[in-house]
């Protein structure tokens, strides 16, 4: 239970401990704020306390709630603050949680005492023993006003500081890596097992684990998830493609690559062949095909295409065989119809 | 759009160095029903006399603080409005 209260009364730190009594907490944290008789060294004579009552209630109850989504194990939760005069050495301010364990009261006190004074709208002004106007205080938690902080230390405090802020931010990037990189799987044969089941997952192997029973740290894999490694089989065809299309022309610039495009595709416009996308490979394959094609329909086409020098080359082979053109054809045809003719 | 330019009447609550400066813990205000939170704040201060700590103020509104005295507020009758020195509970 939540106990929020701002009381004028002096505060009875016995009935506090009453309201944080429970059977099921081995822990109990209680802060006590009091008021000090002196601030840099001028002597206070008395403190007063001001609050903006409905919100200062309302601000402490969201730090209950932010506590108990923090701490889940809490308990009980007490925040009073005293109002009005409070005489030096009395107790201006409790905070106290009860848990099932230290851990949790600890922590959540610190924190609630800090966040108390960073939100909770209540003022404290001091009355000095020589400057019987008083001042009204500011916390150094206070967000407001946005002024620049001096940090006055010196150089190996400074050089500390700056390591354990590094060494956070690392630990809070690794985190953010390992978080990225796990997938939990989101299997449904994961919802038919037992209630004891953890889903742990190890980050390397994408495995998930399973805490093996009677035991409070030995871990078992039940399935790993690999998507690389020896078993899977590659995709040799893609493989192959990116082999014999990038692999020579990794340095050159983008406008040679662009070249050697562009002739073979001004091959495939000239022999009408459609490009068949990036596989270079089955570009040429259907441009051998296209030619293979032209060859079956127009025999006479391989000979047009040859070059001069096959020709010859051929010359010896080929003179059993003699191939006749159409319009000579037409001519021995004509040559005959007139020697029959006549 | 047509813009709402109504004023409204609403209560400012007054705390700490800010009420002794006002010489009043609460007061009413008529102002515009939309406008922005800053200006609103400088409204307060012409008025309530709050110059010597006009840099260290926020307004509350409704119980909620005002985080961004940029962003534009929508008031309506009888809204409150907190004006917030810098705190120092606990």
């Amino acid at each position: 239970m939540d106990h929020i209260q701002l009381l004028n009364d002096k505060i009875d730190i016995n009935l506090i401990h009453q309201l944080l009594i429970d059977q099921s907490c081995g822990a109990c944290s209680v802060f006590l704020g009091t008021t000090r008789d002196n601030f840099e060294g001028k002597n206070v004579i008395s403190l007063e306390y001001e609050a903006y009552e409905n919100m200062a209630l309302k601000e402490m109850g969201k730090i209950c709630t932010d506590l108990r989504v923090r701490w889940p194990s809490l308990k009980h939760i007490v925040i009073y603050h005293r109002l009005g005069i409070v005489p030096v050495s009395e107790v201006s301010v409790v905070i106290a949680a009860s848990a099932p364990h230290r851990v949790a009261a600890l922590e959540s006190v610190n924190f609630a005492i800090d966040q108390l004074k960073s939100r909770v709208p209540i003022w404290k002004k001091e009355v000095y023993e020589k400057d019987l106007i008083g001042e009204w205080k500011a916390n150094v938690e206070c967000p407001w006003p946005h002024k620049l902080v001096q940090i006055r230390v010196d150089d190996s405090e400074l050089n500390r500081r700056v390591k354990c802020f590094l060494k956070r931010k690392r630990d809070e990037i690794n985190l953010y890596n390992i978080h990225d990189f796990k997938q939990l799987s989101t299997n449904t044969e994961l919802a038919d097992s037992s209630e004891s089941e953890v889903k742990y997952s190890c980050a390397r192997t994408q495995s998930s684990l399973v805490k093996q029973q009677q035991s409070k740290s030995h871990l078992k894999v039940r399935r790993e998830i690999d998507n690389s490694g020896p078993h899977v089989r590659p995709n040799y065809s893609s493989q192959l493609n990116k082999l014999t299309t990038a692999q020579h022309y990794k340095n050159d610039s983008f406008e040679n690559s662009m070249l050697r495009n562009s002739r073979l595709r001004n091959i495939e416009e000239y022999m009408c062949v459609t490009s068949d996308g990036d596989n270079i490979l089955n570009r040429i394959k259907n441009i051998e095909n296209k030619i293979l094609l032209l060859e079956s329909i127009s025999p006479e086409y391989k000979y047009f295409i040859q070059f001069g020098t096959d020709l010859k080359r051929n010359n010896h082979r080929k003179t059993k065989k003699e191939i006749y053109m159409s319009d000579r054809l037409n001519e021995f045809i004509s040559n005959l119809k007139r020697e029959f003719g006549r | 759009m047509e813009r709402d330019t109504s004023f409204v009447n609403i209560n400012v609550l007054f705390f700490a160095k800010s009420r002794e400066l006002a010489k009043t813990s609460r007061a009413e205000f008529t102002v515009k029903s939309v406008l922005i939170a800053r200006n609103l704040l400088n409204q307060l201060i012409d008025r309530f006399n709050l110059n010597t700590i006009s840099n260290n103020l926020i307004l509350a509104h409704n119980e909620n603080y005002i985080e961004n005295l940029d962003t534009e507020i929508n008031l309506q009758k009888g809204d409150e409005i907190a004006v917030i020195p810098p705190i120092s509970g606990g």
